[in-house]
């Protein structure tokens, strides 16, 4: 077993067989060649490790060999060391300035000349291990980022379909994870009655971990759905399923409502930011923005904490803009954020068509913070009751 | 940036915040916390919050979390030094009346 390749090259046979005899006996295959024109020949059969190299020799010269070896990329990183007879500071800059990586000057020791290529080896290791574990990690990420895209994906897929429709209702949804993946769900279900379950979650941090379980919430959410009527059962439920099966540290703010058929809407408010209430406000124009009253704990913190139903009207007419703090809590470098109060002026005139609402939105909310960007995931849903 | 610093008043270890807390610093403060707890067991733990310009959903979790670890030693969580901005957060979770808040950090140590 060899311990590498090296390529002598040089014009005078007796320096050529002097330093083949020692590399060979310190363990390394090597090559010859009399000039740089034939040692490119001969690195056409195999590629060496190292390239020992005069400086002067007929043919094609040692800096000019060098400069060759150095421009191609394939041959880039072979360990290039000049021999040289030029002795002097001046002379070693200029051979290193041709990209050569070392250089020895003549007259020289065999045994200097091995033990230099012993040490060049120990830093060819070295770059190749390094260049391994770069590959390595650069499979690595890909694979992450793959898998990242497909879970991104098949998180788009967990919110309701667009454009969105219930017999008596009409909705659209912005949502803009931070992370290409977030923590962020909301889901719209038909009643059997013909109303609507309505939830908007946000589960504490973002990536991955808030990702899976976002989407525990939502199959919480509507399979207690399938179950019961009252949006406090829902949400004392889904506070059980989340407390038992999080960490201390998870958990999630929700806005869950149920709206009946004729507008009458009974919700919990879990910790999240209340929606804002635009009466008649489904066809656009100017109007008075009421928030949602209510506060209750977050879901997950522990099993038996109490929630509140509250009731409000949302009767056919009347449009409800709901999101995640995500949205306006993003300070500016002058520390100022758009806040609720910034969220529901914006919200006071506003285009009928809910799609240009929902871009408006996004964008005023942009412009407020701008140039920062947002931080945290965010969703925005509007609801419109036909 | 978040600026933690802790120390010991007889049997109560007091962990005081400034800065941002929010999804970025949280491992940094749960560290702080959970070194505080494991080296000095404390019956009573003070967390002034007092140079908190803003908390997160993150923040507030860690808190949660903290209350669970000293509630585990058998000892007790107190909360100071709210300003109107957190108190909000705190209000609109409901976190107001899970914790144990008082408004200055000599009444926290009293621990009325």
């Amino acid at each position: 077993m060899y311990k590498g390749l090296v390529l002598v090259v040089d014009d005078e046979p007796q320096i050529r067989d002097l330093l083949g005899f020692y590399l060979k006996r310190a363990g390394y295959q090597v090559m010859l060649a009399e000039h740089g024109r034939e040692a490119l020949r001969q690195m056409e059969k195999a590629r060496p490790d190292l390239i020992l190299s005069d400086l002067r020799m007929p043919e094609l010269s040692g800096d000019e060999f060098c400069r060759m070896v150095k421009e191609d990329p394939a041959t880039r990183d072979v360990y290039f060391v000049l021999v040289s007879a030029v002795e002097g500071m001046a002379s070693r800059i200029g051979g290193l300035n041709l990209g050569a990586d070392d250089m020895i000057s003549k007259p020289f020791h065999a045994q200097e000349v091995v033990a230099k290529v012993e040490s060049a080896f120990r830093t060819i290791g070295m770059q190749k291990e390094i260049k391994r574990q770069n590959q390595e990690l650069a499979r690595f990420r890909e694979r992450i980022t793959a898998e990242l895209s497909l879970a991104a994906r098949l998180q788009m897929g967990l919110l309701p379909a667009l454009p969105g429709l219930a017999p008596g209702f009409r909705y659209t949804h912005r949502y803009l994870p931070a992370e290409g993946i977030g923590g962020d769900i909301y889901s719209i279900l038909p009643t059997a009655e013909g109303g609507l379950a309505l939830l908007l979650a946000d589960v504490s941090g973002h990536g991955v971990t808030a990702a899976l379980i976002s989407a525990m919430v939502k199959t919480s959410f509507e399979s207690h759905v399938r179950q019961s009527e009252s949006p406090l059962v829902w949400a004392q439920g889904m506070n059980r399923d989340l407390a038992r099966n999080t960490l201390s540290e998870q958990f999630a703010t929700a806005f869950i409502a149920h709206i009946r058929p004729g507008g009458a809407m009974s919700y919990v408010m879990a910790g999240h930011e209340a929606p804002i209430l635009l009466t008649q406000g489904a066809q656009g124009g100017l109007h008075q923005p009421h928030t949602l009253s209510g506060q209750g704990f977050m879901l997950g913190i522990e099993e038996d904490l109490p929630f509140e139903e509250k009731r409000a009207a949302f009767e056919p007419g009347d449009r409800l803009i709901l999101f995640t703090d995500g949205l306006i809590e993003v300070a500016r470098e002058d520390h100022g954020q758009l806040g609720h109060e910034g969220m529901a002026r914006l919200c006071a005139e506003l285009p009928g068509d809910q799609d240009a609402a929902a871009d408006r939105l996004i964008r005023d909310a942009q412009a407020f913070i701008h140039p920062t960007a947002f931080t945290d995931d965010v969703t925005l849903v509007i609801l419109d009751h036909l | 940036m978040l600026n933690i610093q802790t120390r010991q008043e007889g049997n109560a270890s007091v962990v005081t915040i400034q800065g941002k807390v929010n999804f970025e610093v949280t491992a940094q403060l749960r560290d702080a916390i959970r070194d505080t707890v494991t080296a000095h067991q404390p019956k009573l733990l003070v967390i002034n919050l007092e140079g908190v310009s803003f908390i997160d959903s993150s923040g507030l979790g860690l808190l949660v979390a903290a209350r669970n670890s000293v509630d585990k030693n058998n000892g007790k969580l107190h909360l100071c030094g709210l300003p109107t901005q957190v108190k909000k957060t705190f209000d609109q979770t409901n976190l107001t009346n899970y914790f144990s808040i008082f408004t200055t950090e000599q009444d926290a140590l009293r621990g009325a």
